[in-house]
């Protein structure tokens, strides 16, 4: 199949159906009612796995995902939160690529309900989520920006690598979440930050060249299903395409904003090509100055190349992504882009 | 709404509160190199505190989006009143004698939003009066909100231990309330 042509045969011909044989999607439907999924999802894992496959990540989505928690080293030094933690009985295990992330298990603790939290010690964030900031690694000074911005997880954690220097420019639109990102800001002790509400599809207005950019977009959500059961039956291919098209206009704007020679880290928390390795392949395309950089972490596996046959940019090896059944975590996809020097 | 050059006759008021609360010259340290600006907020006006290189942002259109907070929060003026934010309170901690230590108990039920009787009471400092602002701290001295005093602070020994001392003012816990 010719690169670039996947929408024709994902999405065209009103059918959005993926092209796979009749008894392969026989047993999709099978597979839907056994695990309580919509049958196009399992026929879309079956086109991009295999069918052996696609069961192992729909067990793994009925299996629970550990917390995690981030050290907020802006607030205490690590020795000390891992102490204070460890004597009131949290099990912490380290993230091995990951300076300040943990598996933390609170047994019949609340893990907001400690002090310890209250103070702003650490912040409860998957690890995946972590990953996202440690990728983009945004140097101290520098100007940043986080596109969508709540509930905060990675803006505290950026101004935590930053130490609190430079500027973070953190956007969100939504009303009602922009007060828990206000709210973790200021427990975790963020002085670095500028939180505007607005929308970053509107990010040239600012008039700003950003060193570095976050933009952790707006996703239907399909690498969360283990942590949001009712994911399963929610959302139609129509709200896949949705979000792709949403995510193609933050990224050109993103892209328009950010200085030469900066760098943008694109994330989602879904497991859709659609979302992710698709909608990077068209940007590459569209935007010429753009290329994909390596991350300079071990995580994950690397993303996929050629997803349901469909060959992409072959760079799209150098992003990374999460999958439940792989790493027992939420489903993530993360590409670092940089913007030539000359552009 | 932007954020704006502080009117000095708002900044007066602010300056008075925090001082008459927690000591003469108080203001002046927790601001150190900071720039005090603020930002209209509801009924009232925030404060920030910035560092004086961001100043240039004052002079910045937003066009379609709304500036909510920057820096460091320091505290919401309404109706003439001014309150102190709590990532404040920790920079006022260090420059003020005005604190309550209260027992491990006391300092749970303070961040579940309730006020400080008689019984959690470890340490007070004797000449404070009824009415004035009173950090509390646990008894490894970490900051956990402010209360005002309800009861002159010499005549605490004379309390039965159920009695109120001090009322909930803000308290950590805010931040997960606020959430949930």
């Amino acid at each position: 199949m010719e690169r670039g042509h996947w929408r024709l045969n994902l999405i065209a011909n009103g059918s959005d159906r993926i092209l796979i044989g009749k008894e392969q999607r026989k047993r999709a439907k099978e597979l839907a009612k056994q695990y309580g999924f919509l049958p196009y999802m399992i026929e879309r894992y079956i086109a991009l796995w295999g069918e052996q496959e696609a069961i192992q990540f729909l067990e793994a989505c009925e299996q629970p995902i550990k917390k995690s928690i981030r050290l907020n080293t802006l607030r205490a030094t690590a020795e000390e939160t891992l102490s204070r933690l460890k004597a009131k009985g949290v099990r912490l295990e380290k993230v091995p690529w990951l300076d300040t992330g943990y598996i933390a298990d609170f047994s019949r603790i609340s893990p907001g309900s400690l002090l310890e939290h209250m103070r702003g010690f650490y912040y409860v964030q998957g690890v995946p989520s972590m990953t996202v900031a440690e990728a983009l690694s945004p140097q101290p000074d520098s100007l940043v920006v986080d596109m969508a911005a709540a509930p905060g997880g990675k803006t505290t954690h950026m101004a935590q690598m930053m130490n609190n220097s430079g500027v973070i420019v953190s956007i969100e639109q939504d009303r009602l979440r922009t007060a828990s990102l206000e709210s973790n800001i200021h427990r975790c002790g963020v002085t670095n930050s500028i939180v505007l509400r607005g929308d970053s599809r509107n990010l040239d207005q600012l008039g700003i060249a950003p060193d570095y950019i976050l933009l952790d977009a707006p996703c239907s959500g399909e690498g969360l299903i283990a942590l949001d059961p009712p994911r399963k039956r929610s959302k139609s291919m129509a709200d896949i395409r949705f979000c792709a098209t949403k995510q193609d206009v933050l990224l050109d704007a993103a892209i328009t904003a950010l200085a030469p020679g900066g760098t943008l880290v694109y994330s989602t928390c879904s497991i859709a090509p659609e979302e992710n390795e698709f909608v990077i392949d068209n940007l590459l395309k569209r935007r010429p100055e753009t290329r994909i950089a390596p991350i300079n972490t071990e995580f994950g596996i690397p993303a996929y190349p050629n997803p349901y046959g469909v060959e992409l940019h072959e760079s799209l090896t150098l992003a990374r992504r999460f999958l439940p059944h792989k790493h027992n975590l939420e489903g993530f996809f993360i590409c670092r882009i940089e913007k030539e020097e000359s552009s | 709404m932007k954020p704006e050059h502080v009117d000095l006759i708002q900044w007066d008021t602010v300056k008075n509160q925090i001082d008459s609360d927690f000591g003469a010259g108080v203001t002046k340290r927790i601001l150190g190199t900071l720039t005090p600006v603020s930002l209209p907020r509801g009924k009232g006006i925030s404060f920030y505190l910035i560092p004086p290189n961001w100043l240039q942002i004052l002079d910045r259109d937003f066009k379609s989006f709304t500036p909510l907070s920057l820096g460091l929060w320091l505290g919401d003026l309404v109706e003439g009143k001014f309150k102190l934010s709590l990532p404040a309170l920790e920079r006022v901690q260090e420059y003020t004698s005005n604190r309550l230590i209260v027992s491990r108990h006391g300092a749970e039920s303070f961040t579940y939003g309730r006020s400080i009787l008689k019984e959690s009471v470890i340490k007070i400092e004797p000449s404070l009066l009824r009415g004035q602002r009173v950090l509390i701290l646990n008894e490894s001295s970490e900051c956990l909100g402010l209360a005002a005093l309800s009861v002159d602070a010499y005549k605490i020994g004379r309390l039965a231990k159920d009695r109120l001392v001090a009322k909930n003012l803000v308290d950590i816990g805010w931040y997960i309330r606020r959430l949930s």
